[in-house]
């Protein structure tokens, strides 16, 4: 199963996204008309921190803040169908790992059974037989009856990972999932991602503002700029994975991590040259 | 050279110093008390001594001449309507205040009729609920249950507020219905909040049943001090006083006990 098995397309349409700013005297522009067409492999959006990513991929996952129409204009498209509502066969996982805290691991990542919408779909039967896989793909069997609070920073977004995988979700949104962890285990996160992708392809849109992270995770990069956020840069990464330690220090990837910087540092001046001219 | 430890509010302060201390106040009110009351400074009529309230308890406790115990009777009056009106409580004042908690427009809605009497003197409300409901046991426990409700309410819907907004877009996008978000992922977290609230609402009962119950009560502890207070009895006063501040003591802790047996998991939030 090395070819995405489940064909699957995210199309994004001209996306605006404008919020009222907080004196009520105009509105700030924060993603200014993205349009950009992903197929399956890991997709990385990377931009620095507040550049409006995650609010393209809440987009995607059909998440809609309270009380702002989102996208302000534009369509996001789904296998060519719009996406207005959460999607069944997109599912977030956020940094914040969102796990319940008086339940155990198993009854997390059993989560969805619990809704009406999955328990329509979905017996018993099949709900533990998942659940039992997605565990042991997660390398969580030994924690079954445990509860978040004896875990540690990476098991909790295990958790959270399995709780998404339980679905078997053709699209996986992560926002900056690994983020808050340290750098030995996100390493071993990362590592866990490339695993399950290689078991089960689909489309992942992953957001960081880590270049590392990117190059090391990502087939293809969209690079974001700030404040609205606009497409900077947009490039394959054909190095197959696990991405060694060498390749990550061939000329290569360093020009790619060179040409990154560059098209970041030119939207942070251009950012800056525009204040002065306010 | 280590840190000061008197104006140092991070100073570990070890069990037994902070028992010592405890106890060690108590002993001294005592003891200033004792020695008040003891020399005549002043008179019994207005502070009794202490040896007099126990010996007021120990009547109180057992009355031998008629075979009764007037202290048990009036416990178990107060602590009845106590957990009458604390039943009321929570079986309306919690979904009313999930319902607010979940709601912005219902919030928006009923606070402008709940919130301001969380500041205003629920007691000024007794001659009104005396004219609606009249004198009998329903008005006692209508009014310790508005007198706490109006706490509980707003307590139990800022719980609901209080948990991060993530959980509710995470079971959003696994595809819960709003209900079921609320349900699921929201109030399971609050749970712990909403305990104290339900703490806090029978501690402002135990603290408004004396008023309940000056009112043509016929038994119940607040009964029991004004009927001695009537009749001069100071050391019964007394006593009755320390029972309920006991009582209202011993509730309080065995409600934190429950909830910390309930929810382990909430200081690990």
């Amino acid at each position: 199963m090395s070819a995405p098995a489940n064909p699957v397309s995210i199309e994004l349409k001209d996306i605006v996204q404008e919020y009222p700013t907080k004196d009520g005297s105009g509105v700030l522009r924060v993603v200014d008309g993205i349009s950009l067409t992903l197929s399956p492999g890991i997709n990385m959006l990377l931009g620095p921190s507040g550049c409006g990513k995650s609010t393209i991929l809440h987009m995607m996952g059909g998440v809609r803040p309270i009380g702002v129409a989102t996208p302000t204009s534009g369509t996001v498209l789904i296998d060519g169908v719009p996406c207005t509502e959460a999607h069944d066969d997109a599912v977030m996982v956020f940094q914040r790992y969102a796990n319940r805290p008086d339940l155990t691991v198993e009854e997390n990542v059993a989560f969805p059974f619990r809704l009406k919408h999955w328990r329509a779909r979905i017996d018993a039967a099949e709900a533990r037989r998942r659940l039992d896989e997605t565990l042991a793909a997660v390398g969580l069997s030994g924690h079954r009856k445990h509860l978040p609070s004896q875990l540690s920073g990476g098991q909790n977004q295990r958790v959270a990972l399995a709780r998404a995988l339980v679905l078997r979700p053709r699209i996986l949104l992560m926002d900056e999932p690994f983020g808050a962890l340290d750098a030995q285990t996100r390493a071993e996160m990362q590592q866990l991602l490339v695993q399950i992708y290689e078991q089960n392809p689909c489309l992942v849109v992953f957001v960081t503002h880590d270049v590392t992270e990117a190059l090391t995770l990502g087939d293809r990069v969209v690079v974001l700029s700030t404040q609205p956020a606009k497409i900077a840069d947009d490039f394959a990464i054909l190095e197959p994975r696990p991405r060694s330690v060498t390749w990550q220090r061939s000329t290569e990837a360093v020009r790619m991590e060179e040409r990154i910087l560059s098209q970041l540092h030119a939207a942070s001046t251009g950012r800056a040259s525009l204040r002065v001219s306010v | 050279m280590s840190e000061p430890t008197t104006w140092n509010p991070y100073a570990p302060l070890s069990a037994q110093t902070t028992r010592t201390l405890g106890i060690g106040a108590v002993v001294a009110v005592l003891l200033l008390w004792a020695i008040v009351s003891g020399t005549g400074l002043v008179s019994p009529n207005k502070l009794p001594a202490p040896w007099q309230v126990a010996k007021a308890f120990v009547y109180l406790a057992w009355d031998g001449e008629n075979q009764r115990s007037l202290l048990l009777n009036a416990t178990l009056w107060s602590v009845g309507r106590v957990l009458a009106a604390g039943a009321l409580v929570i079986a309306i004042g919690i979904p009313i205040g999930v319902l607010m908690g979940a709601s912005p427009k219902l919030n928006a809605t009923l606070s402008p009729l709940i919130d301001p009497f969380r500041s205003a003197p629920v007691v000024a409300l007794l001659p009104i609920m005396v004219m609606w409901f009249g004198i009998g046991e329903w008005m006692k426990i209508l009014f310790l249950f508005v007198g706490a409700v109006v706490y509980l309410i707003p307590m139990v819907r800022d719980a609901v507020r209080a948990v991060p907004q993530a959980y509710w877009i995470s079971a959003r996008d696994l595809g819960a219905t709003p209900m079921e978000a609320v349900r699921h992922a929201v109030l399971p977290l609050a749970m712990p909040r909403i305990a104290d609230a339900v703490i806090v609402g029978v501690s402002v009962m135990w603290t408004y049943i004396t008023v309940a119950e000056y009112v043509n009560a016929r038994e119940g502890l607040g009964q029991l001090i004004q009927n001695a207070r009537r009749f001069s009895a100071m050391d019964q006063v007394f006593a009755g006083i320390i029972v309920i501040v006991a009582f209202a003591l011993l509730s309080y802790q065995l409600m934190q006990y429950i909830k910390k047996k309930m929810y382990p998991w909430e200081t690990k939030l």
